[in-house]
């Protein structure tokens, strides 16, 4: 029973793929691969990781959607008449080549899947370590305790995007398209007034739950970011090529903090990114959602900065 | 089988239904009004529906809630996107009939 | 639990030879863009996959990874988006290969 629901899933999520690569609507492509996203949420919460389910659905699924939707119209509204070109080309190699990529990773994957785990697997390790930790949520250990390199140094990803998209936006800057006919009805004022403080509720429940159960700080931004994509496409906020002082402040925060708190493990005779458990991960993690909310918000809108929107 | 198995197996089915019938609809109907009219209906019931034969099944009342909550946050959402659909399809017809 | 690890790593190898597929006939940047979302899909799944033989409870490893990976991957998409309209405005087109004449600029 539980077999046949995964085939189902993983014949759903080839379906979507291939919808993906071999449509001939571009916007046919991209809402399938929202689908495929939402898709994967479900995949994950089926392979037992509902930290991952968390942040694909809404990562991968709706700022990622939200993010190629509005590429997309930009780019109708920049050359219309493109709107309907030719979307494929033709390749002798691609298929073969394609196919011996597929068979490849296949493989390799079966290769991998016949070895036996090691007992002393890293994985084994975070979760005997994890028993005297404050934290029960495995994975928010690993990527705090276990990993913080790779957690500060995607905080310095991301905002290394940010850098990027704020050197290539335009000089002078056109609205986003959806405000710039901003509709205002009493409905959109209505869901708002209900959603913005439920989302920064739920983003507070995942940041404060995810010492235990799943959520974290990724979650916690996604959401807020979320909301932050939600006001800008109502057209509460707009673009602005520079960022205020308080979105410097607030986008350095999360590498800052880290930073900061990584460095005193030198002074209790630990090593250097020793992490003092209790309140300073929280710390961290609060640092790290609101860099989170505000850099995704960012790269949505493609601006180095945003302001409210003098109504 | 307890009753609430019973129960959840009905409202479980009958949900189901109603999600077929409106991804039938939204995949059959010729315009974008009737397909927001195959889609809102069907969704909101059937969700509701689902929501309810999971809360019957449900560990402890606070789960209960939360999947009532779940419904109300989906309800007011479709409502919201169906609305601002219906007026952006409606508009662009005017404009160009 | 080993018949499901082998249902998602075959299903991730396949998404991973469309992604291949999609990188190399899509004309369109955008498309490539799809393209290579879905490859990084692709590997996220088979890390997971992989990462799950054997043990009863999940690894946390390979979950953090991803979980580092998916927000890297759409670090990585804005930040093409931008490039992608940027080339868009400054040249009004998007063809990264001219010469291929898909798309005659004129």
């Amino acid at each position: 029973m539980t077999l046949a629901l995964d085939i189902l899933l993983a014949l759903g999520l080839l379906w979507l793929g291939w919808q993906v690569v071999s449509g001939r609507a571009l916007f046919r492509s991209i809402v399938m691969l929202i689908v495929l996203g939402l898709l994967m949420a479900v995949v994950w919460s089926r392979l037992g990781a509902p930290d991952l389910a968390l942040a694909e659905a809404a990562v991968g699924a709706a700022v990622t959607g939200a993010m190629l939707l509005l590429a997309y119209r930009r780019i109708i509204e920049l050359r219309p008449e493109r709107a309907h070109q030719s979307l494929l080309r033709r390749s002798r190699l691609a298929a073969p080549l394609a196919l011996l990529c597929g068979a490849l990773v296949m493989g390799l994957g079966f290769e991998l899947l016949k070895l036996s785990s090691p007992a002393d697997s890293a994985g084994a390790a975070a979760l005997a370590a994890m028993q005297q930790s404050e934290l029960s949520n495995p994975v928010t250990g690993v990527l705090l305790l276990f990993r913080g390199y790779d957690t500060l140094l995607e905080m310095g990803v991301l905002l290394a995007a940010w850098l990027g998209v704020k050197m290539v936006q335009p000089a002078e800057r056109q609205e986003l398209p959806v405000s710039r006919t901003p509709l205002p009805t009493y409905l959109t004022d209505a869901l708002l007034a209900v959603v913005i403080p439920g989302v920064v509720l739920v983003a507070g429940y995942l940041l404060h739950a995810g010492g235990s159960a799943p959520g974290g700080a990724f979650q916690a931004g996604a959401v807020l970011a979320g909301a932050g994509v939600l006001l800008a496409l109502t057209g509460r906020l707009r673009p602005t090529p520079e960022p205020s002082q308080l979105q410097r402040i607030a986008l350095a925060l999360g590498v800052v903090t880290f930073a900061a708190i990584a460095s005193v493990g030198p002074l209790f005779g630990k090593p250097v990114m020793w992490l003092p458990e209790g309140w300073a991960l929280y710390v961290i993690e609060g640092a790290m959602t609101i860099s989170i909310a505000l850099c995704l918000l960012l790269l949505f809108i493609s601006a180095g900065g945003v302001q409210r929107r003098e109504p | 089988m307890s009753w609430q198995d019973w129960a959840s197996g009905v409202l479980l089915l009958l949900g189901c239904g109603f999600y077929l019938a409106g991804t039938l609809g939204m995949l059959r109907f010729p315009d974008a009004l009737s397909r927001l009219h195959a889609l809102t209906k069907t969704d909101n019931l059937g969700l509701m529906l689902v929501c309810a034969a999971l809360a019957v099944r449900a560990e402890s009342l606070r789960i209960a809630t939360l999947l009532g909550v779940v419904w109300l946050l989906g309800i007011t959402a479709s409502t919201v996107s169906a609305h601002l659909i219906a007026r952006y399809a409606r508009r662009s017809k005017e404009a160009e009939p | 639990m080993n018949h499901s690890g082998f249902v998602y790593l075959a299903a991730s190898s396949a998404l991973f030879g469309m992604g291949v597929y999609g990188v190399l006939v899509s004309a369109h940047p955008l498309r490539k863009l799809l393209s290579l979302n879905l490859l990084a899909a692709a590997v996220f799944l088979m890390l997971i996959s992989v990462g799950r033989r054997g043990a009863d409870a999940p690894d946390p490893v390979p979950q953090a990874m991803v979980l580092t990976g998916i927000v890297v991957a759409v670090s990585a998409t804005g930040f093409a988006l931008s490039l992608l309209l940027a080339l868009y405005r400054a040249t009004g087109g998007a063809d990264l290969d001219l010469d291929e004449g898909v798309v005659d600029d004129s």
